[in-house]
């Protein structure tokens, strides 16, 4: 361990016009008199969000307590076995009717994080809520993440980041008389403000590395055209960094700026390519049209932003719930929602599970991402929580308990992970964001419709 | 789950949280599915507030029985409630009435009485299923009946929020428990003191307490079970009575008291106190003060109704499950199950 005089602050950043790049957790940041001592990392939180649940026949392990061999949906995470956590029976209650009728894929998505049954929209008395009363503007809860954003955001540059892969229309009915609001975002800062995720990669990219006071629109576009990388713009800041730390600092530093310029390539190149596999969707430009490079663009920027020190809190939502994106790049050209209504027909069981493990199988890459950064003397991965899931378990029969549910990490130390832990029916998963913001150091009696902790998690 | 929204208000919801302690217990199960049954209310929400898998598992035993008279808020179609189990409290121990009829097997060897539910995880936890029962109501749509310890409902209070939604959905609390207007301590009282003091304490709706003092007043007579329920070969509830004690005997109705009241409060088979307020003293005695504005009464029994009461009990508990209209379309639920 290479120490200098005075230890490199967490908050470093390489400046330049137009750029700040946060550093990513280096020996040279611990001070001197801590030899010896534990360091203290900082413990992440993300939520992950895959709409329209899974074919749960292939995601539930038919025992409990130990993970071992783990069902087809699951087997991209097999490596991951002692990271992870599956959680059963757990209970997204406001996802339910409640006697309003159509809209799970809203209510699903909508107070999937905040525990609240989100309210209909339209004025019109039909789409009144359930007493008849009319209500005109959107309502759901404040989400668990921006409960522990507004109480740690301040040690980050970004109290939290909302990331998207698909669909950003805030307006209009989407569900039923749901508002658009509810199906495509994941994090609402109070119970009328969503936050919008981010969905262009270079959107995000602009907004994790530059620097907005010093750069005019001019000046940023004039970067973009001459495909300029924001690298160049701190290489001065970086030589100077260079003589305060030592060689294994230099190799993680080389690494880290390796891995941004990586993301900045695949975004030019995809910006140049701007193709799309569905010319029928939205997308901003420059949007990788395949589901795999988008995912692994936009999750390698949250790993960033976590190595970087950039934010502790991230949702990623990583489709529209209700989404009817096709496929096609796994042979599966028809649309998500629409094989969920599978009516037990096996052709379209099968296609909806293929959906599924495809969507495991990127994340698990992310995972392995998060697994190679050393922090002392855990992994990236272990100083984080992560949660996988939906909403919604049986995309058929639009159900809203027993939802798949994977934690991964082990929060610095707090989650103890390996094992299959199946709770009471009917167990809020509000129960599962109070213990994580405990994880956090954000201490809460109650949160949405959560009846308490779970205990067995840190046990 | 696909569920048409509701534009006209349904009967009130029934959330029957109890210890199994009695045969009364099974008896008030039994009038609350045949009421059910009748569309005279709709039971939404089943919980036992003993910890004991057994007691879980009969109460969903006699769930599967009436399934097709289930309207839950949960459920769909024939399916039964989850059933909310306590975790802890002073009353664990099986009950004859309970555990006897779990052991009953068909002539093929098969048990006579399936259930969903194996072990605790099966069972639902309290607060949260009748929680959520709460919240697929229409506000002020919901009578809660409680025959045992408060335990239960003292943890409902504990969740955030509770008094607003409690106050919004819930029309009337009727416990079946203490002694009125003041005398010894009670037993359902007694198994968790603290929890029925703040019950009465706290909880934002007006409450009817059934009190010991109507306890043996009326009886269930021991010659309905042969006679009423012979249309069933196998009917839990029967099974209950007869192995709750030597038969022929006449099994106490307390619980079925509280139940009636719940139900049919308008058909004056029973009195009821003017207003005050219920406290729950130390030793778990508990006293009634009258006062204008008191949220709190309790029952009286009114020896004149004596024979309608024990008329409704035998026609209404002993009725034959109703089948209800299905959810989602017949044809579909055919496929589901393939």
């Amino acid at each position: 361990m290479t120490l200098t005089r005075k230890a490199l602050a967490r908050r470093t950043f390489l400046r330049g016009v137009g750029t700040a790049i946060g550093l990513p957790f280096l020996d040279a940041m611990v001070p001197a008199f801590s030899y010896g001592k534990t360091v203290e990392t900082p413990v992440r939180m993300a939520f992950v969000y895959v709409p329209i649940g899974a074919i749960m026949e292939h995601w539930n392990p038919s025992y409990t307590g130990q993970l071992g061999e783990l069902p087809r949906i699951l087997k991209p995470m097999e490596p991951f076995r002692n990271d992870m956590m599956l959680l059963g029976n757990l209970t997204h209650n406001g996802g339910r009717a409640l006697l309003d009728g159509g809209g799970d894929h809203a209510r699903a998505t909508g107070g999937y994080l905040s525990g609240v049954q989100p309210k209909k929209i339209a004025e019109d008395a039909s789409y009144g809520d359930r007493n008849g009363h009319s209500v005109a503007a959107i309502k759901a809860g404040i989400t668990a993440d921006q409960i522990v954003a507004n109480e740690i955001g301040g040690k980050t540059r970004f109290a939290s980041l909302e990331v998207g892969m698909e669909d950003a229309q805030q307006a209009g009915n989407c569900d039923s008389g749901y508002s658009c609001s509810y199906t495509n975002n994941l994090a609402w800062r109070s119970d009328n403000q969503p936050l919008p995720p981010t969905l262009d990669p270079r959107t995000l990219f602009e907004r994790l590395f530059g620097d907005d006071g010093d750069l005019t629109p001019q000046a940023r576009n004039r970067r973009n055209l001459y495909r300029r990388s924001i690298l160049d713009y701190v290489t001065e800041d970086s030589k100077k960094l260079e003589t305060r730390i030592g060689p294994s600092d230099r190799a993680k530093l080389d690494q880290y700026m390796t891995s941004v310029r990586e993301v900045e390539v695949r975004i030019q190149q995809n910006e140049k390519d701007n193709r799309q596999i569905d010319p029928g969707m939205e997308k901003p430009g420059g949007t990788p049209g395949d589901f795999a490079e988008h995912f692994k663009l936009q999750s390698d920027m949250i790993t960033i932003a976590f190595q970087a020190d950039l934010t502790r809190t991230v949702t990623f939502l990583v489709g529209r719930e209700g989404s009817n994106r096709p496929y096609r790049e796994i042979g599966v050209p028809e649309g998500h929602h629409n094989l969920t209504h599978h009516r037990n027909n096996p052709e379209m069981i099968e296609k909806v599970a293929q959906i599924n493990c495809y969507h495991m199988r990127t994340f698990a890459a992310w995972m392995e991402k998060m697994k190679s950064h050393q922090e002392g003397d855990r992994t990236l991965l272990d100083n984080s929580m992560i949660v996988y899931g939906s909403g919604i378990a049986d995309g058929n029969r639009h159900t809203h308990e027993d939802l798949p549910t994977m934690l991964l990490g082990s929060g610095g130390g707090f989650l103890k992970p390996g094992r299959r832990v199946i709770y009471k029916r009917e167990t809020p998963i509000c129960n599962l964001y109070l213990t994580m913001m405990e994880g956090m150091g954000v201490h809460r009696e109650n949160f949405g419709d959560a009846t308490g902790h779970l205990p067995e998690l840190t046990a | 789950m696909f569920q048409p929204r509701q534009t006209e208000k349904p009967p009130v919801g029934i959330v029957f949280d109890s210890a199994l302690s009695r045969v009364d217990d099974a008896l008030a199960m039994a009038l609350l599915y045949g009421l059910d049954g009748k569309k005279e209310e709709r039971l939404v929400s089943v919980s036992i507030s003993r910890a004991n898998l057994k007691a879980a598992i009969y109460s969903d035993v006699v769930g599967r029985f009436y399934a097709g008279a289930v309207s839950g808020a949960i459920g769909f179609g024939g399916r039964t409630l989850p059933v909310g189990l306590a975790d802890s409290g002073a009353l664990k121990d099986d009950q004859a009435f309970f555990a006897k009829p779990l052991l009953r097997s068909t002539a093929d060897g098969n048990p006579a009485y399936p259930s969903d539910i194996h072990n605790d995880l099966d069972t639902a936890e309290v607060a949260a299923v009748i929680r959520n029962a709460l919240t697929a109501q229409w506000d002020g749509n919901t009578i809660i009946v409680v025959s045992g310890p408060a335990s239960n409902l003292a943890r409902v209070l504990a969740a955030g929020g509770a008094k607003d939604w409690i106050q919004r959905k819930v029309k009337l609390l009727v416990f079946t428990g203490g002694r009125f207007p003041e005398g010894p301590t009670e037993s359902n009282v007694k198994a968790d003191i603290e929890s029925a003091r703040r019950l009465f304490a706290e909880w934002p709706t007006p409450i009817v307490a059934c009190g010991a003092e109507m306890d043996g007043l009326v009886s269930y007579p021991g010659s309905s079970i042969e006679k009423d329920f012979a249309w069933s070969p196998a009917h839990p509830v029967a099974d209950a009575y007869k192995d709750g004690g030597a038969m022929p005997y006449d099994a106490p109705v307390w619980a079925m008291d509280s139940g009636l009241y719940a139900v049919r409060p308008q058909e004056g088979y029973f009195k009821v106190s003017d207003a005050g307020t219920i406290a729950v003293l130390d030793d778990g005695r508990t006293k009634f003060t009258p006062s204008a504005g008191g949220k709190h009464r309790y029952l009286i029994f009114d020896p004149a109704q004596k024979e309608r009461i024990v008329k409704a009990y035998t026609e209404i508990a002993s009725a034959k499950p109703v089948e209800r209209p299905q959810r989602i379309p017949q044809k579909q639920q055919q496929q589901q199950k393939k």
